[in-house]
């Protein structure tokens, strides 16, 4: 079974306390939502949750097929969609995707079909994408290796009416039909996606 | 091989080809290099030139003239090995994919190539504008290959540690005197045996230790300083 929980998470950036002891739990087919304003700390806990910053204290517990996975597994297991994450502008799309592949270990088909939902074209240079083409190919990334858990910063933001809708689907089926699938969603104001089982509400 | 061995080898040779790629494309480190080296080199060859100094100072000077110019070329161009991935955000991708150990070493593969190529273009013209007399020509190359893995795992070592600091250009320095400076004082020394035509002794085992020992450092220290 896959299972995410965090407990007591906190975190702070010089004398500034951006997280006061966050506790979750997300299990297989369930998405968490966290919500707040601009600067509450929601992309501090995915970062947290990610492995990319390190908070002062809490625990963090991810487990696939009943191990616990450790810090450096669980980097390279999460799918992480976010508005700083950034790839090789001077690489096309294709070359951008075949080189995570590479370095993940797997075939880049998927990262392929999920931009070709998308329509996203793979032989433009990346860094003639509008901000929009670069959320989908955020959300190629993140799927090139099929992971269980998904972490999605502002997943919809720059998004034009059919991205938005060719993203939720791809959400809805990572939750439906991955086993062990589960995500965990920042966003500034509440999303209405079906499989919200919990939500965390940072502003209060 | 192993298969974790072969996985682990591609995912080097993917960060290598990546590096290279990007770099023909965009050239910053190539010609930055280039630039410096060859500027160096001109005014080094217009001020001393090949009679500005008598054969018994210039064995002494011209070693030591060398690798000032291929250091201060490499310190121009390398410490943006893992600048470059913080600056423009690339970093985070490469945490969430990479292989921190494997990262290091294709990044060194790529610093070193760099290397070569540098020393590749700028001794065999450095040696003929000089006049430099080699006597043992087997030990330079011997000594320009350990050198210069050495100033490439040097560098990749000290980008990695200041790539997340606020005063990148400033900690380099700070950090790369004491890292390379016995190589430089080992290189410097294996070069003069061979212009002298004097046996390596004990500055080439010193040499290769201190190769061996930057790489087993800066493979156990990356994921360290590359991870929060």
């Amino acid at each position: 079974m896959t299972k995410l929980h965090f407990e007591n998470v906190r975190r702070r950036f010089g004398r500034l306390s951006v997280l006061q002891g966050v506790s979750g739990t997300v299990l297989p087919g369930e998405a968490l939502l966290v919500t707040g304003p601009n600067g509450s700390g929601k992309s501090t806990l995915l970062r947290c949750l990610a492995g990319i910053l390190a908070p002062d204290g809490g625990r963090i517990d991810y487990q696939e097929d009943e191990r616990a996975l450790d810090l450096a597994e669980r980097r390279l297991r999460i799918g992480y969609v976010a508005p700083d994450l950034a790839f090789y502008s001077e690489l096309t799309v294709a070359e951008n995707l075949q080189f995570f592949a590479r370095l993940r270990r797997v075939s880049p088909e998927r990262g392929f079909e999920v931009l070709d939902r998308l329509a996203l074209p793979t032989d433009r240079m990346v860094g003639t994408l509008s901000s929009g083409m670069r959320q989908r190919l955020r959300w190629g990334w993140a799927l090139l290796h099929r992971p269980r858990l998904l972490l999605l910063d502002e997943p919809f933001q720059n998004l034009d009416a059919p991205g938005e809708e060719g993203t939720r689907a791809l959400l809805h089926e990572h939750l439906e039909q991955t086993p062990g699938g589960l995500a965990v969603i920042a966003n500034p104001a509440s999303l209405e996606i079906d499989r919200v089982t919990a939500r965390i509400d940072l502003g209060r | 091989m192993s298969p974790l061995a072969s996985t682990w080898a591609a995912e080097v040779a993917a960060v290598f080809a990546k590096e290279w790629r990007c770099e023909l494309r965009t050239k910053v480190a190539l010609n930055t290099l280039g630039l410096f080296a060859v500027t160096t080199l001109v005014v080094a060859s217009v001020s001393l030139g090949p009679l500005g100094v008598s054969k018994a100072q210039g064995s002494a000077l011209l070693p030591v003239l060398l690798w000032l110019i291929l250091l201060f070329s490499v310190a121009a161009g390398l410490p943006r090995a893992f600048v470059q991935e913080e600056e423009s955000q690339t970093a985070t991708a490469l945490r969430l994919s990479a292989t921190p150990s494997a990262l290091f070493c294709g990044k060194l593969l790529y610093s070193l190539t760099l290397v070569v190529a540098l020393e590749a273009l700028i001794t065999p013209i450095y040696v003929t504008i000089m006049n430099l007399q080699v006597a043992r020509p087997g030990l330079l190359v011997t000594a320009l290959a350990a050198g210069g893995y050495g100033l490439a795992a040097g560098s990749t070592l000290v980008a990695a540690i200041i790539a997340q600091a606020r005063s990148k250009g400033t900690l380099f320095s700070v950090l790369s005197f004491p890292i390379l400076l016995p190589l430089l004082i080992l290189v410097i020394e294996l070069t003069r045996n061979a212009v002298l035509g004097d046996p390596a002794g004990m500055a080439l085992a010193q040499l290769l230790l201190y190769d061996a020992s930057v790489s087993i450092f800066g493979l156990m220290l990356f994921p360290v300083v590359w991870n929060p």
